[in-house]
């Protein structure tokens, strides 16, 4: 620890903590630009500039590191001039006139800081120069005439996301935001995280989407977890008037530390499917729309038969949902199958033998954030649970070693030192193989090479995907702990949706057969079916369908109910390393639409049922693969 | 003591913050009180007593040589310069065209625009301004106060008017600071 005065406080610090750390330690405020909590100290604007004694000029607080002894001032004349002379400088270097710019009044850092300097004016004029505005990008728009070279976004896009899309070209005064080698940003390399329009402190990077539709003070925000898929990132969902305007990653989140992929970020608002607003009920074989008594009705009746029948949930459906489905399908109903649309391929064998051994055996996701060697198993991480592909691709560039095993196209294998041939089906092999390059150094040239490198590491971490989790088989996933233990490595097991754990901890992850059940009754949720299990379902005489949009399963179902939507419902999941974290309901139903939840519940009274909701107890009646933490 | 008067003219703006002048409603009664509203573009006077007044208040920038000259008289004559509204603090809506220049947006204006006759014609007449980049107010004559806004809110100008009136100067700080 280290000793310094700011404004007369004396602080006390960690060494290597920076002055402007310290100063907001100490509840002093400093303006910055730049400066961005998640990012490395960069000291580009100079708006943070600090009087320290005994040095001759200013010095920027942000990249300045506290010394013992040291004497700081952050509020003297010197300083203020300096902060003004700065906001003029910047102001007057590009077009910043406010009463044009999407983020004026409110949403735009600069402008906040200049009225936090009480600038009533600018002493000097804009140097008039236009920049061509790039609106090739779906959902972005850059804007180099708004832009205040503060480099944000590329530091973002580097440090945080490990894509190295954005970049600039020219010096000084023609320094320009672009993208790649300065190809329009819509043809770019760009994968639309989005990163770089969250973290862009002017309107030089604008969201299409939420442009010009209600600032920040006027939109309603509601943080909650994301349910495209199970890394769990935390979220914030925009809305006013009960319409989505924008969401946006929370900076604060221990997981995701404000990161969001397309999918959680810009995908969501793009949804158009034809949304279901009434019951519908089969009659005289065309689909009519009823009322929920009768349409309840009919599922009541039906279900009383109880044979052959067939339940199967999204796991897209929070915990609460999935037990109460669980509760009266399984527990009450003795259905002859009680699964989820997942099928268990993401988790089943892994659970299994997590159970068997009565140990967890997978880590913490950040595990993936420090690491200096990843063996990535049949798992594709820039398609999919995205996120977590950021915390391993943005460590390529410091050395970390980057192995991908696959069969099939995988965009990872890019950017891989070592790229392994997997075929499904060879896990067994595969895993054998690998056990014996670890062990005796034997086998082939690939597989030693790759051996080589994961027994050199130090922090070693092995990531596999449910391509690899629905065919390997218990002896493979013992050798492949073996080999983690030889490693010393880290396991971790990515599953699939946003409560793919939770669903495997209820036991619901029995694969449905090709033929041979009575009844169907389908918990689609938001989920848009695939073309299995439309043709799975068209085989089943009677189908009962609760979905929140219209598809080819509910046209060709014989009841469906209208549920809501993610944003509808709010709920608990479970994410892939074992946190249970909570989404809240950011939109109203529409009339006549219920929660799955209400529509269950409804069902279960129409049977004289009283499902068990006691969704806790159930969750850790069984050995997790990886320790569930509260939350 | 004679009450202070007050001069107001608009250059190239939109009429808007004398709108918002406008918007202080009755209010206005308790600022006629207070001062002796002279020349305005909403009274009959149309420019400031020779003999001067104490506070001009300018709305819009300058782009042009006429907005050059009553800027330039406005300042002779007053003791307090004021400017009013993002136009003669900034420049400006306005001041967008000083990125494309004064032909580029001459000849979308009078040659191009879809409501003109096949040929258009840009107006030339000796009788005419001579049109200049688009300044804010204090790039051609000293200004005391600014007071961004686009327009500024009614009520940050009622406050103005009647610290000015009172022999203070306003101070345009907290929420009474909005560029917009």
């Amino acid at each position: 620890m280290i000793k310094l005065t700011i404004d007369g406080n004396e602080i006390e610090v960690q060494e290597g903590t920076t002055v402007l750390e310290a100063a907001e330690a100490a509840g002093l405020y400093v303006p910055t630009l730049c400066h961005h909590p998640q990012l490395t100290p960069y000291g580009g604007c100079r708006l943070c500039m600090v009087e320290v004694e005994g040095s001759r000029t200013l010095q920027p607080s942000c990249t300045l590191p506290a010394t013992a002894g040291m004497v700081v001032k952050t509020n003297t004349q010197k300083v203020l001039d300096a902060r003004k002379f700065v906001l003029t400088l910047i102001f007057s270097e590009r077009n910043h006139f406010c009463m044009y710019c999407q983020v004026s009044d409110g949403d735009c850092e600069l402008q906040n800081r200049a009225y936090d300097e009480g600038m009533t004016h600018w002493d000097l004029q804009p140097n008039w120069q236009p920049f061509e505005v790039d609106a090739s990008h779906p959902f972005m728009v850059l804007d180099n005439n708004r832009c205040i070279l503060c480099r944000r976004c590329v530091r973002a896009c580097g440090e945080l996301v490990g894509n190295y899309t954005l970049g600039f070209e020219e010096r000084g005064a023609d320094s320009l935001l672009v993208a790649d080698y300065d190809v329009p940003f819509g043809e770019s390399s760009c994968i639309s995280c989005g990163t770089c329009v969250q973290i862009c402190p002017t309107g030089a990077i604008i969201d299409r989407q939420s442009a010009y539709q209600g600032k920040e003070t006027e939109v309603d925000h509601n943080i909650g977890v994301c349910v495209e898929c199970s890394v769990g990132c935390q979220r914030n969902v925009l809305t006013r008037d009960n319409r989505l305007v924008r969401i946006e990653g929370e900076w604060d989140a221990p997981l995701n530390n404000g990161l969001l992929c397309d999918k959680g970020r810009f995908l969501p608002l793009e949804d158009d499917r034809p949304r279901l607003l009434t019951p519908l009920v089969r009659k005289n074989g065309s689909l009519k729309a009823a009322t929920w008594d009768e349409a309840i009705e009919a599922i009541a009746k039906r279900l009383n038969k109880g044979e052959g029948l067939a339940a199967v949930a999204s796991t897209r459906q929070p915990i609460e949902d999935l037990a109460l489905f669980k509760s009266l399908f399984a527990d009450n109903l003795k259905a002859e199958l009680v699964t989820t649309l997942e099928e268990g391929k993401a988790t089943a064998s892994a659970a299994k033998l997590a159970e068997k051994l009565d140990k967890s055996f997978e880590a913490s996701l950040d595990v993936l954030k420090d690491t200096d060697a990843v063996l990535s198993l049949e798992l594709d991480l820039v398609d999919e649970h995205q996120v977590a592909g950021f915390f391993v691709k943005r460590q390529l560039m410091d050395g970390t070693k980057l192995l991908v095993a696959d069969g099939k196209e995988n965009k990872l294998a890019e950017k891989a030192n070592h790229k392994l041939e997997l075929k499904a089906g060879d896990e067994g092999q595969f895993i054998e193989n690998l056990y014996k390059a670890i062990k005796d150094s034997t086998g082939d040239e690939d597989m030693i090479k790759a051996a080589g490198v994961l027994k050199s590491a130090e922090k070693p971490v092995i990531v596999y995907g449910q391509d690899f989790t629905k065919n390997a088989d218990e002896k493979a996933l013992t050798t492949l702990l073996e080999i983690a233990e030889i490693l010393n490595a880290s396991l971790v097991g990515v599953k699939g949706n946003a409560n793919s754990m939770a669903a495997s901890q209820l036991g619901m992850e029995e694969p449905i057969k090709e033929k041979g059940y009575q009844t169907g009754f389908v918990l689609l949720g938001d989920e848009e079916p695939t073309q299995k299990l439309i043709k799975r379902f068209e085989e089943i005489p009677f189908v009962v369908a609760l979905s929140a949009y219209g598809s080819q399963l509910t046209g060709n179902a014989d009841v469906v109910l209208p549920v809501t939507m993610w944003a509808e419902q709010s709920g608990t999941y479970l994410n892939m390393d074992g946190r249970l974290q909570k989404a809240g309901r950011a939109l109203e139903a529409p009339d006549g639409v219920l929660t799955s939840q209400e529509a269950l519940l409804k069902i279960s009274q129409a049977l004289s049922i009283e499902p068990d909701l006691d969704w806790q107890a159930s969750l850790t009646a069984r050995k997790p693969t990886v320790e569930i933490k509260a939350i | 003591m004679a009450k202070p008067k007050v001069a107001t003219d608009w250059l190239c703006g939109c009429a808007g913050c004398h709108m918002s002048l406008l918007d202080i409603d009755e209010r206005i009664l308790q600022v006629v009180e207070l001062v002796d509203l002279r020349s305005s573009p909403i009274t009959d006077l149309k420019e400031p007593d020779e003999d001067g007044v104490t506070v001009g208040i300018l709305e819009g920038g300058i782009n042009n040589t006429y907005n050059e000259e009553v800027a330039k008289k406005m300042r002779e004559r007053c003791k307090i310069l004021v400017a009013l509204g993002d136009c003669a603090v900034f420049g400006g809506v306005p001041a967008m065209r000083n990125f494309f220049g004064e032909d580029a947006a001459l000849k979308r204006a009078y040659i191009d625009a879809e409501s003109n006759d096949d040929e258009g014609k840009i107006p030339s007449s000796p009788e005419l301004a001579q049109m200049t980049r688009v300044r804010a107010v204090h790039e051609v004559v000293p200004v005391d106060l600014f007071i961004p806004g686009c327009p500024p809110d009614a009520d940050v100008i009622f406050y103005a008017l009647v610290e000015l009136a009172e022999g203070r100067i306003p101070e345009i700080k907290g929420d009474k600071l909005d560029w917009h």
